[in-house]
């Protein structure tokens, strides 16, 4: 009896295997959504009270240093009073040359803040789990940022909850640039390394000028990411020379590690021409 | 009752790899699904052990970004190779077990990297070096919660004390040649 059940459980793990590796190169994520959604009703109360009771026990030891913060951050907000003052003046010269050239002030993209209610239950991958999914307008490959710098893109969603893929991921991949875009010619390929606090760029050309401590900005050629987002920060080149492009290591500008709250993009790319797009096997038999 | 308490144990174990990741990082080390199906079978029924490896893996992998299945597979492989071994060899005593515990996670770290290389789905760490975080964390983690679980069994708790220090039976011998008067 028991050889035929493990036979039988182990076709059912390929099929399952199988459907779930062609789902993720075709983008449509049935069954893994599907699972997703019952998992989260167990997932989700549990994340919260564990969040709660972790956050009682980080509470009572951060009240020792709550004193020496507190004279911190009273210093902190007279430098930034003085530092809002100062915006405040700029803010009012801007409206005034905004009104000048009659230019509207829309904001690029909508952002949809969501939380992270767990973290990949394997050491093999390091995927988020967030509290947002196809009922909020969430979709497959939303880029998903922090404050400080994008994060990665949405992989799977279900009804209610979405798996976002960081950049470190050794898979993941975008377009990036040394600096502004338009200031500078060195673009390249931001890649995942596996480790959590370091990424790598390829394709720089050798002789491009860059140098550690220059941000990295997306340049939105991916498809994936919109131009002009933060990538982090370079904090190693390995000097390439007129026919070898540098190899760059960079620290990622969001904190992968510690981060509570996200932003996902409600951002479509735009159409790329038709010679750009790819060419299905049924059309190349035509 | 034993099946009971395996079952809470199993539904436990899913939650806390669930959950554990976000309090430390350390605890995605310690694979619980697995302890508890290394556990379940060593209690040599099969059948039961087998079940729970695949759900309890499919459970993981939901909400993993690796392949769904992948630990359901890897699980239920080690199920029927630990229940059938100890249906054949003596490893009722937790000495005996540890090597059993150390065993699975080395064979689920390779099979689970095997067969995303099948599929061609990269996973993000090394083999070495997340096989043996792995190793340690799960034999550590593997051996408290044996002991704990054996306790809680308590009808169990004295015969497996005993097997766990089994002491060296000294049987008295005589020479039935004597050679002196």
């Amino acid at each position: 009896m028991a050889p035929w059940l493990m036979v039988a459980l182990l076709l059912v793990n390929f099929v399952l295997m199988a459907l779930d590796a062609r789902e993720s190169s075709s983008g449509k994520l049935v069954v893994r959504s599907w699972t997703q959604t019952v998992a989260d009703f167990v997932q989700s109360p549990v994340t919260t009270v564990s969040a709660a009771v972790s956050n009682y026990f980080s509470s009572i030891a951060n009240l020792r240093s709550a004193q020496d913060e507190n004279t911190n951050l009273k210093q902190r907000v007279q430098e930034l009073e003085v530092e809002l003052r100062q915006k405040d003046g700029l803010s009012n010269e801007n409206e005034r040359l905004r009104s000048l050239l009659q230019l509207k002030d829309e904001s690029k993209y909508k952002v949809l803040t969501a939380r992270i209610i767990g973290r990949d239950p394997s050491a093999w991958f390091n995927a988020s789990i967030i509290n947002r999914g196809s009922l909020d307008g969430v979709t497959l490959n939303m880029p998903v940022v922090t404050d400080g710098g994008i994060v990665g893109r949405v992989t799977a969603v279900s009804p209610l909850t979405s798996q976002v893929d960081l950049i470190t991921y050794s898979k993941s991949g975008v377009g990036g640039i040394v600096g502004e875009v338009g200031a500078t010619n060195a673009l390249g390929v931001v890649v995942g390394t596996g480790k959590t606090d370091i990424l790598e760029m390829k394709y720089v050309p050798g002789t491009a000028e860059v140098e550690v401590g220059q941000p990295i900005f997306t340049t939105g050629q991916d498809g994936i990411y919109p131009a002009g987002l933060k990538i982090g920060e370079i904090v190693n080149v390995t000097r390439g020379s007129a026919t070898t492009a540098h190899k760059i290591e960079i620290r990622p500008a969001a904190k992968l590690n510690s981060m509570q709250e996200v932003g996902i993009l409600l951002y479509q790319p735009p159409q790329k021409p038709e010679f750009e797009q790819r060419v299905t096997p049924d059309q190349k038999k035509k | 009752m034993e099946g009971v308490k395996l079952t809470i144990a199993i539904i436990i174990a899913v939650v806390l790899q669930w959950t554990l990741r976000n309090v430390a990082d350390f605890f995605m080390f310690v694979d619980f699904p697995l302890i508890i199906v290394v556990y379940a079978a060593l209690q040599r029924n099969s059948i039961r052990a087998l079940l729970f490896a695949t759900i309890s893996g499919v459970a993981v992998d939901a909400l993993s970004g690796g392949l769904l299945g992948a630990s359901g597979f890897t699980m239920t492989v080690i199920a029927f190779i630990i229940a059938e071994a100890a249906r054949r060899v003596y490893l009722d005593n937790l000495i005996l077990r540890i090597p059993v515990i150390a065993g699975a996670s080395i064979l689920n770290s390779v099979l689970f990297f095997g067969i995303h290389k099948l599929f061609g789905q990269e996973p993000a760490g090394s083999l070495v070096f997340i096989g043996a975080y792995s190793l340690i964390g799960t034999m550590i983690g593997g051996t408290l919660i044996f002991l704990l679980l054996d306790a809680i069994s308590a009808g169990k708790l004295k015969p497996r004390k005993r097997e766990m220090f089994a002491q060296r039976r000294q049987t008295r011998r005589r020479n039935p040649i004597r050679l002196t008067k």
